[in-house]
């Protein structure tokens, strides 16, 4: 898991909230923390007082200038890119089967999303957060956020490819989304997993369009369904399929059933 | 003590009735007006963060100017995040402070810029501002910060204001590595201790009772 173990994440918990790591290090724990099912919950710990950190600096004001300048660089911006003010928009509705599986109807869809495309169906797994809380620890929901956040993030790289993961038998409730980047990089954030018994474990696999299948990682479930991962070293390809199964034990090499849940992946559109 | 829960802050818990929400939103239809209403709520505490790290009004504006940029440019995806307006905005200004700062210094460890419109990576500030300092003056976190020891105090500015790695700091200060470790977890830790109460509940810095004194 990128490198590092739970064990040895503690020592480096004080300097990683304030940003005192080195680079490497920092994105070695930032891996490890969206991977990882563990809670880590000290991070969210020392973290906390971060933001009276910021309050207690001396406050300022700018100059009455700033706001002109910050202005007009909005206004120059939106004029040469088509975001976000003439962001086409589209019926989120256009998605209903999806939304209707995960129990959102497009009533619960805030029309801000509209036009989002694939980035909306990326909302309604973060909004299923919602429901979790619920019920959750704040460990569980935290560590769930953090997958959503590794898969929005992988998501909007450049050349990304998208996979809602649909529930494939009846008997599934399981649905989540997955992002593949072209350097191998794969995060998913899965809802609606039944609990696993004995060994089992949860795999996710990379199926090509020539129907080459590699397991690019396994999936831990909380006690509410919910389940991430950040793998790193996948080989994406156009047209590829993200597969979730329920495996006897960790470490298969091929699938067996049940297949739990599946999407094509495909580029995100805008 | 126990309704005292991090909900009872300025912002709510989901920010569904949240005016920065709706800003946000508006951020994300293109209005001007909405980017112009989040500066001006929060543009006092965007420069004094950028100028506390940069130490140059240019420099800090600069930061600030990009920083709302950046908002403007990525609002979309913060909305898909659902996290705190606030503490996305001004996590964003101290990166981008940051890494000015670590730009400008020629040892740094840090040498490439990151593109004008990144995002700060995740996890470094967490989302808990509602819980921690919304509603609390100004008086009683400075009695909280009085409540760490003045090494723990430096460790903490150092890297937090300062950005230096915490190799950078022993390397500095002429201490082992692990003395700036404890230090900073123990600053944290303490700080922590001053602001939130004994049964993981918020908002007790205030003297409790009442009023005795």
């Amino acid at each position: 898991m990128a490198g590092i173990r739970c064990s040895e994440l503690s020592d480096l918990a004080p300097a990683f909230v304030l940003g005192a790591l080195a680079p490497a290090e920092m994105a070695t724990v930032r891996a490890h923390l969206a991977a990882c099912p563990e809670a880590h919950a000290e991070f969210e710990e020392l973290g906390s007082v971060l933001p009276a950190l910021l309050a207690s600096v001396d406050q300022v004001e700018p100059s009455e200038a700033l706001l002109g300048r910050i202005l007009d660089a909005a206004r120059a911006d939106r004029t040469r890119t088509s975001t976000p003010a003439t962001a086409p928009t589209r019926d989120i509705r256009s998605a209903p089967t999806f939304l209707d599986r995960l129990g959102l109807g497009s009533g619960r869809v805030r029309p801000v999303w509209a036009g989002l495309g694939i980035a909306a169906v990326l909302a309604v797994v973060v909004l299923g957060s919602l429901d979790l809380q619920l019920q959750a620890s704040n460990q569980e929901l935290a560590a769930y956020q953090r997958g959503v956040a590794a898969v929005i993030d992988a998501a909007s790289r450049p050349g990304a490819q998208v996979a809602i993961l649909a529930p494939s038998s009846p008997s599934s409730q399981a649905a989540g989304i997955a992002a593949v980047r072209p350097d191998g990089t794969v995060a998913i954030a899965i809802r609606g997993l039944a609990p696993t018994s004995g060994s089992q474990v949860y795999e996710a696999w990379l199926v090509a369009a020539n129907g080459k299948t590699v397991p690019i990682g396994g999936i831990q479930v909380g006690g509410t369904g919910s389940g991430t991962l950040v793998a790193t070293n996948a080989t994406p390809s156009p047209g590829v399929t993200v597969t979730l199964t329920l495996e006897p034990g960790p470490g298969a090499t091929t699938p067996t059933l049940p297949l739990i849940a599946s999407g094509a992946a495909q580029i995100r559109p805008g | 003590m126990n309704e005292l829960r991090p909900t009872v802050s300025g912002e709510p818990r989901e920010g569904l009735s949240d005016p920065d929400r709706e800003t946000l939103d508006r951020i994300v239809a293109g209005e001007l007006d909405a980017l112009e209403g989040l500066y001006e709520r929060y543009r006092t505490m965007a420069y004094s963060i950028a100028l506390r790290i940069t130490a140059e009004p240019a420099t800090a504006e600069d930061v600030v100017q990009e920083a709302f940029l950046g908002a403007w440019r990525n609002a979309r995806r913060h909305v898909l995040m659902r996290g705190s307006v606030k503490t996305w905005l001004l996590s964003i200004v101290h990166h981008r402070a940051i890494d000015a700062v670590r730009r400008r210094r020629p040892t740094s460890e840090f040498p490439e810029p990151d593109a004008p419109t990144a995002l700060p990576p995740a996890l470094t500030m967490p989302d808990v501002w509602r819980s921690v300092v919304e509603g609390l003056d100004r008086e009683a976190l400075g009695r909280a910060m009085a409540t760490i020891s003045s090494v723990q105090r430096d460790a903490l500015e150092m890297a937090y204001f300062g950005g230096l790695t915490q190799v950078e700091i022993a390397n500095r200060l002429g201490v082992p590595l692990g003395t700036v470790k404890s230090r900073m977890r123990l600053g944290l830790l303490g700080l922590r201790r001053a602001l939130v109460g004994p049964d993981g509940g918020y908002a007790v810095i205030d003297p409790p009772g009442p009023h005795g004194g």
